[in-house]
């Protein structure tokens, strides 16, 4: 329809805000209330305009205008908040009069007045709304002269967010994204007038995604408590990269002052994480500033790790490696590796005449779907099955999904971007809870939103999909497979009828369903039964990038951690099997092992030759996530002494050896790429890019099954990675370490109290954790966050190991 | 974490008093309870703590912080106990004009507290109150849920008196107009005079 | 103007017409008049019988049109045409909502509906809800309200009992029952999206209108809110009909209305008048006349702006349109008498402390402008600090409020105040030059 802004004339789709069709004509109206993604409030009262449109008379005419002879525009009595105005035919829309000016003029006076005059000492300053809409549309006087209204200038919400409670200009941002975003109604407005302030009766922030609040607020109300007092806006290098904590690849920005990682925000994209990212993302950054970081080159002389140059480093592995190859080496690399830096590794590889090479962890099954959905095909499903715990494992589905919920598709794209008002959003709009079923071993979160919740057997997935997949087929179920449901069968049947019937209906596969072949299996010949698309959950951030790259041993035998049996030169990238005392043993025996890593890990101490590494804040490169999208990954200014990634390892190792080696420099193994898939990697566009892959190696080679599925202990997935959580002070002090969580009814009989800090040795690795009593984890199964070299699934905890190490007792009053 | 002593919930042995507040609303409406729920709680206990914030959240399936958001927005919820006699004085114009202000002063003297306090012995509270919707009959307070209309300064120290010897008057509830009914009805009055004058005339 | 006299001819429009009788009010005052059994006898659900069993729901919806009731909560605006909004029933539950959280203050009339004749706004419910396809209502009561919720509840219980409320009333096959709900000290509640938040739970801020409440009301169903008085008149549209309704009042303003008087008067009260008369005729002939010398009156409740005592004003008909016409509005007729020995500062900052108090804190200029600023430039003013530039200041600044807020409870704030800068501005000015207010008395308290 037509809309006149400004005497500029635009044509603009129903349903469109006013404050959109202001900017789409490439003026502006200021607004602190109106945020992207979420519904359009009025509140703020800055995008006031002058707002008028014609009328038609009782026989459907427009009136005219006497003068011009062109339809009369009836203005409306008031200026119009432009956010919640919808746009109409003919409308006018000016915000150049007198009477707006002073209007935006009066509200950011009003705005001001209780706002303290903080800026010198604000973390937000330079990066702040509401300094830059007074510079833009304030006369830059007020006359107010009267006392402000005080309040609490710094409560700790959660270990994560600091409040101040003075500068709140009360848009309600924050208490709208927690219902409207994860529905983890967490923050609210207490009292009200003047007196009005924000605050939790949770105990802190209980939800996955609180620090976004902290990206949203217009000034420096909430602030990432993690980086408070760091540095000042502008003296941050700021960096758009890829979120490398799980499978996602949600947008992020790096904030480093002086060569050190201080802060992490979400980036914009529309595509996968909109403007959010999870906690897990947002505050494990504090381990890449570790003083424990390794930044030099280490070398074993005389029993003692001793510093070295690279080349020193280079020369005595290319020593030790002389006459061994085949199955002698190995070389493994963790599945957050970049592509270039699989590159790197298979070079290294082919160099030494290996087969043995391999990525960790990874899943007994591909982690790459054969009717793979896109994130926007989740949030825009009609029927979607989760099987899992997403928001920890992969928190942009856990949002996404809740964006299915809401029916409201994603918004086109305007000339300025992302629609400023979206008005088909609204306050606690109805969820549609109908289209979620939810299927785990323990009850998790996003069951809260589900139309139907099952709780199966753990390690019962392939039983669990085989009855699905019976029912899906019509067939009669044994009583045995209706017990292996975790529901009735009524349940059951009417979950795999709505996924047939939908139209868009999508099948989230998490890590529980990939960690066994048998369970992947079926998995698949469900969701091809009921002909929906699927989402494969794998690990950690490239998993889905480096099977397809192919960096996968030639046989089963020769994959990770098989290959630390048999090999006798062992190169390691961020991988630490030495956490199982067994495993320890075995690798002191090799002849060589090289470990590259950030820190000195149990793995490490027992190394020949360590060498430091790059954290993934650090590299440049690319990584593929859970859709196929090929995401840029880039290197934020960090001083990291000498550190490198797999790349340099390779360019030193190839300079030993006396030769070039491809997947020397992240150029050289992008060149290998261009040659292989016909792509080149340096051209990705920063919202990434669903790339068809030629050449995709078809073969998928399996690790070596893991034991028969019995066990007393379920390997969870968490969005705070256990490997880190001890040096990301804020996170871990937010979710209280990695948490052992158990029935309180096998608590009772273990005598085990809520909060003790306790070591045991789970499936042969020594895990330190935190007790906690929880009634979502059935009888008989403990709970413990994953490890890289610990995946999740089912395995076995010895309870005979357990200390406690320290009980808290809390005696309530 | 060992809990040596716990609150029981208020409503774990008032089923009856539960269902019906539950019932009043229809099955999408169970929110709406949640008014009602700290009604009861509050003129059980005098105001609303913590405890029972997390347990009505519970029953009504909402989170604590919305259930203090939600109570906190309101004059007369309370989080603090208030009085065995909580006493609001409305002050807004027309019993300002009646001297609302002098008789807020009168029983801050009196009672030793100020707006929004309890007193030492827990027996009187205080609450500058906004308009109570009995103007007529200005000036008006309320003690607890009644209404005591036409407040003389006399009335009052009779009020005081009482309470303090934990009797509660009977309200003063003369209102006049039509609400004096209809069988007191005026008859017509003569027209009225043509400038201001004191004189109102017996209708 | 002889077609102004040739319509007062006909349309009762004083309550010296012999034509005229009280009918809303009828009951209270009488001993026992709360009850069912004294409500029945005196006529009582005959409308809702006549409804029930002899009309369609247009047809009553046709008949609240004809009389020309408009709302009396305050906006005025006709009543049957805000039942014509309702959407055609789909199956799903419709709400009729009765506002009773009169908060306004000079308003008291809602009050002994809800005391002494509560079955008048049941019959009333009824008569709504059987025109709008509606079978589940509300009647939110403010907080204050506690003896008015008691006698409402056992006037439900009563009628359920005899089967005047509950499935198949009186044997038709209506159903149609109310629950009654506590408001907790908030005026905000009474305007009508912010209570229906309130009503489901949430903070009690109001809503974004369009939808509008007939389209998506309370749970995002179609909902209908009315003032009290307004479902009681309805009982009388029904009894004697839309005709018998519309001979009494002004061109624009029909019917039978309450009005209360505060303040300095002799017989302060509610009176039920029929619309167009005029407010010398209730000051003085009804309400016998100010005690004290006046200065102004508020015509209709505090969000409606004061007139100085002057014949001009005291001769105005108190209708919908005459108000408007001078500037003001007739709100819910709670009329406040201001003496002249009242700072009218004062009297100001009152009402202004009570926004400031009731403002729900959603929008900017209502939070910070009427909630913060304005009290603290009123305190200025009255504590002797004031300067002449802070009057052109406040003037100013309310200009920056007016118009620009979320509801209307900013301009209900700040209309009053600009009411009193323009017949008054001469006692702002004063206090701000000498410190003091033009007008000191202070001791308003009778022994």
């Amino acid at each position: 329809m037509k809309v006149v802004v400004n005497d500029v004339e635009l044509e603009l789709a129903p349903g469109t805000s006013a404050i959109d069709a202001v900017f789409a004509a490439g003026d502006d109206v200021p607004y602190f209330c109106s945020q992207e993604y979420m519904s359009p409030i009025g509140a703020c009262r800055m995008c006031l305009a002058r707002v008028g449109s014609p009328r038609k008379d009782r026989d459907g005419n427009w009136i005219l205008d006497e003068e011009t002879g062109e339809p009369k525009i009836f203005w409306f009595p008031n200026l119009m908040a432009t956010c919640t105005t919808q746009v109409s035919e003919g409308m006018v829309i000016d915000t150049e009069s007198e009477a707006v000016k002073n209007a935006q003029n009066g509200m950011v006076e009003f705005t001001l007045i209780n706002h303290p005059l903080d800026c010198p000492v604000c973390d937000k300053g330079g990066a702040c709304e509401l300094q830059d809409r007074s510079y833009e549309y304030g006369d830059g006087l007020s006359r107010f002269e009267f006392d402000k209204r005080h309040s609490e200038k710094h409560h700790e919400l959660s270990e994560l967010i600091t409040l101040d409670r003075e500068r709140c200009i009360h848009c309600k941002r924050c208490v709208r994204f927690f219902e409207e975003v994860p529905g983890d109604e967490v923050l609210d407005f207490i009292e009200r007038s003047a007196h009005t302030f924000i605050g939790t009766m949770e105990g802190g922030l209980p939800s996955n995604f609180s620090g976004n609040i902290a990206d949203i607020c217009p000034v420096g109300a909430l602030l990432d408590a993690s980086s408070r007092f760091r540095g000042r806006n502008w003296e941050y290098d700021h960096t758009r990269s890829t979120g490398m904590d799980d499978s996602t690849g949600a947008a992020v920005i790096v904030d480093a002052r002086t060569g050190r990682i201080e802060r992490i925000k979400a980036a914009l994209n529309p595509d996968v994480n909109k403007t959010w990212i999870d906690d897990g993302t947002r505050f494990g950054h504090e381990y890449a500033a570790s003083p424990d970081r390794l930044t030099t080159p280490l070398i074993r002389r005389s029993g003692e790790l001793k510093a070295a140059t690279w080349p020193e480093a280079a020369a005595f592995i290319a020593e030790r490696l002389a006459g061994l190859g085949g199955k002698d080496v190995g070389v493994a690399i963790r599945a957050d590796a970049t592509l270039e830096e699989g590159v790197a590794a298979q070079a290294l590889a082919e160099k030494l005449g290996t087969g043995q090479i391999d990525h960790a962890p990874r899943p007994a099954a591909s982690v790459i779907a054969n009717r793979p959905a896109t994130l926007t095909e989740l949030a825009t499903a009609d029927a979607i099955f989760v099987l899992g715990d997403v928001t920890e494992e992969a928190g942009i589905l856990d949002l996404r999904i809740k964006d299915a919920l809401k029916g409201v598709t994603p918004p086109a794209m305007m000339a300025h971007g992302v629609p400023i008002a979206d008005l088909r959003l609204k306050e606690r709009m109805p969820r549609k809870r109908q289209i979620l079923t939810v299927a785990a071993p323990y009850r998790v979160d996003l069951m809260r939103h589900a139309g139907t919740a099952i709780t199966y057997q753990a390690a019962g997935e392939a039983a669990f999909f085989g009855a699905l997949s019976a029912l899906a087929e019509g067939q009669e179920l044994s009583a045995a497979q209706v017990e292996a449901l975790g529901t009735d069968e009524a349940t059951a049947k009417a979950l795999v009828t709505q996924l047939r019937d939908a139209k868009n209906a999508v099948v989230v596969l998490g890590g529980f369903a990939l960690t066994r072949r048998d369970a992947a299996d079926a998995a698949r010949a469900f969701v091809k039964a009921v002909g929906a698309k699927e989402l494969a959950v794998g690990p950690m951030a490239n998993s889905y990038g480096l099977e397809l790259l192919g960096v996968l041993p030639s046989h089963e035998r020769y994959a990770y951690p098989g290959m630390l049996e048999g090999a006798r030169a062992l190169v390691l990238s961020h991988l630490d099997p030495a956490k199982d005392p067994d495993v320890a043993s075995k690798l002191k025996d090799l002849e060589l092992l090289v470990v590259h890593d950030l820190f000195l890990t149990e793995t490490a101490l027992l190394a020949d030759v360590v060498l430091p590494a790059r954290s993934v804040y650090e590299r440049d490169g690319t990584v593929v996530n859970l859709e196929g999208r090929f995401l840029p990954v880039r290197a934020a200014p960090v001083e990291a002494g000498n550190a490198e990634d797999l790349t340099g390892v390779v360019r030193y190792l190839g300079e030993a050896l006396g030769e070039r080696m491809e997947g020397r420099s992240v150029r050289s193994a992008r060149r290998v790429m261009k040659k292989r898939f016909d792509v080149d990697m340096a051209d990705l566009p920063d919202y990434g890019a669903l790339l068809k892959i030629k050449g995709r190696t078809a073969q998928r080679v399996a690790p070596r099954e893991a034991q028969a599925p019995t066990g007393n202990l379920l390997v969870v997935p968490s969005m705070a990675r256990a490997e880190y959580l001890s040096r990301n002070p804020h996170l871990n002090a937010a979710v209280g370490g990695p948490k052992l969580r158990l029935n309180p009814v096998d608590a009772a009989q273990l005598e085990l109290l809520d909060g003790a800090e306790v070591r045991l040795r789970v499936g042969g690795i020594w895990r330190d954790a935190v007790v906690q009593v929880s009634g979502n984890v059935p009888t008989g199964l403990m709970t413990l966050p994953t490890l890289p070299e610990q995946p999740v699934g089912v395995t076995q905890a010895d309870i005979g190991s357990l200390v406690v190490n320290q009980v808290r007792l809390e005696v309530a009053s | 974490m060992i809990e040596l002593e716990t609150t029981t919930p208020y409503f774990a042995d008032k089923p009856e008093v539960l269902s019906e507040i539950l019932s009043r609303y229809p099955k999408e409406g169970r929110r709406s309870a949640l008014m009602p729920l700290l009604w009861e709680v509050q003129r059980s206990e005098r105001y609303i703590s913590e405890a029972r914030m997390h347990e009505i959240a519970e029953i009504v399936g909402i989170t604590a912080t919305e259930v203090k958001g939600v109570l906190s927005f309101y004059s007369t919820y309370h989080e603090q106990p208030v009085g065995k006699y909580h006493i609001q004085i409305c002050s807004t114009l027309s019993c300002a004009l009646a001297g609302s202000d002098e008789m807020y002063d009168h029983l801050v003297n009196e009672l030793g507290i100020v707006n929004g306090e309890t007193d030492a012995e827990g027996r009187f509270s205080l609450q500058k109150a906004e308009c109570v919707g009995s103007c007529g009959t200005a000036p008006v307070l309320l003690v607890n849920d009644t209404y005591y209309e036409r407040v003389t300064r006399s009335r009052c120290q009779h009020l005081i008196q009482a309470l303090r010897q934990d009797e509660m008057p009977e309200p003063w509830r003369e209102r006049g107009g039509d609400t004096e009914g209809a069988a007191k009805a005026r008859p017509l009055s003569q027209p009225a005079p043509a400038a201001p004058a004191e004189e109102g005339g017996e209708a | 103007m002889s077609d102004q006299n040739a319509g007062r001819a006909e349309l009762v429009n004083s309550r010296h017409d012999p034509r005229y009788e009280v009918t809303m009010y009828r009951h209270v005052g009488a001993e026992g008049s709360h009850q069912l059994a004294y409500y029945q006898q005196h006529g009582g659900y005959e409308a809702a019988r006549k409804v029930l069993t002899s009309m369609t729901p247009a047809a009553v919806v046709d008949e609240m049109k004809a009389s020309g009731l408009r709302g009396r909560g305050g906006a005025g605006f006709p009543t049957g045409v805000k039942w014509s909004f309702m959407p055609p029933p789909d199956g799903g539950p419709r709400y009729l909502v009765c506002n009773a959280d009169e908060s306004e203050p000079g308003s008291f009339k809602d009050r002994y509906f809800l005391e002494d004749d509560p079955h008048q706004l049941i019959e009333g419910m009824i008569i709504a809800a059987f025109a709008m396809h509606v079978t589940y209502g509300f009647i939110y009561i403010r907080g204050e309200y506690y003896h008015g919720y008691e006698r409402t509840v056992a006037a439900i219980q009563e009628a359920r009992a005899a089967g005047l409320l509950g499935k198949n009333i009186m044997g038709t096959d209506f159903s149609f029952d109310i629950t009654v709900h506590r408001g907790a000290g908030a005026y905000i509640c009474g305007e009508e999206t912010a209570l229906m938040n309130s009503l489901e739970g949430l903070r009690a801020n109001p809503r974004l209108k369009p939808p509008f409440p007939a389209a998506a009301g309370m749970y995002g169903r179609p909902t209908t809110i009315n003032n009290v008085e307004s479902l009681a008149s309805a009982v009388h549209v029904i009894n004697k009909g839309a005709a018998w309704f519309a001979s009494m009042g002004t061109e624009d303003s029909k019917g039978t209305k309450l009005y209360q008087i505060s303040g300095p008067v002799k017989r302060t009260g509610v009176y039920e008048m029929p619309m167009g008369a005029t407010f010398r005729e209730f000051i003085y002939d009804y309400a016998g006349g100010p005690t004290v010398e006046p200065k102004a009156f508020i015509p209709g409740g505090s969000s409606t702006p004061m007139f100085p005592w002057e014949d001009r004003f005291l001769d105005m008909p108190m209708d919908y349109g005459s108000l408007a016409k001078n500037g003001s509005m007739l709100g819910t007729g709670g009329v406040i008498v201001i003496p002249r020995d009242k700072c009218i500062v004062d009297a100001l900052y009152n009402l202004v402390r009570f926004y400031a108090h009731e403002s729900c804190g959603k929008c900017t200029p209502c939070r910070e402008g009427v909630g913060h600023w304005l009290p603290r430039m009123y305190q200025k003013l009255l504590a002797g600090l004031g300067r002449p530039e802070d009057v052109d200041l406040l003037e100013n600044v309310v200009g920056n409020i007016r118009g620009n807020a979320f509801c209307p409870l900013a301009d209900a704030c700040v209309m009053p105040v600009q009411a009193s800068l323009k017949w008054f501005r001469d006692e702002y000015e004063y206090l701000a030059e000498h410190g003091r207010p033009k007008y000191q008395k202070s001791d308003w308290w009778q022994a």
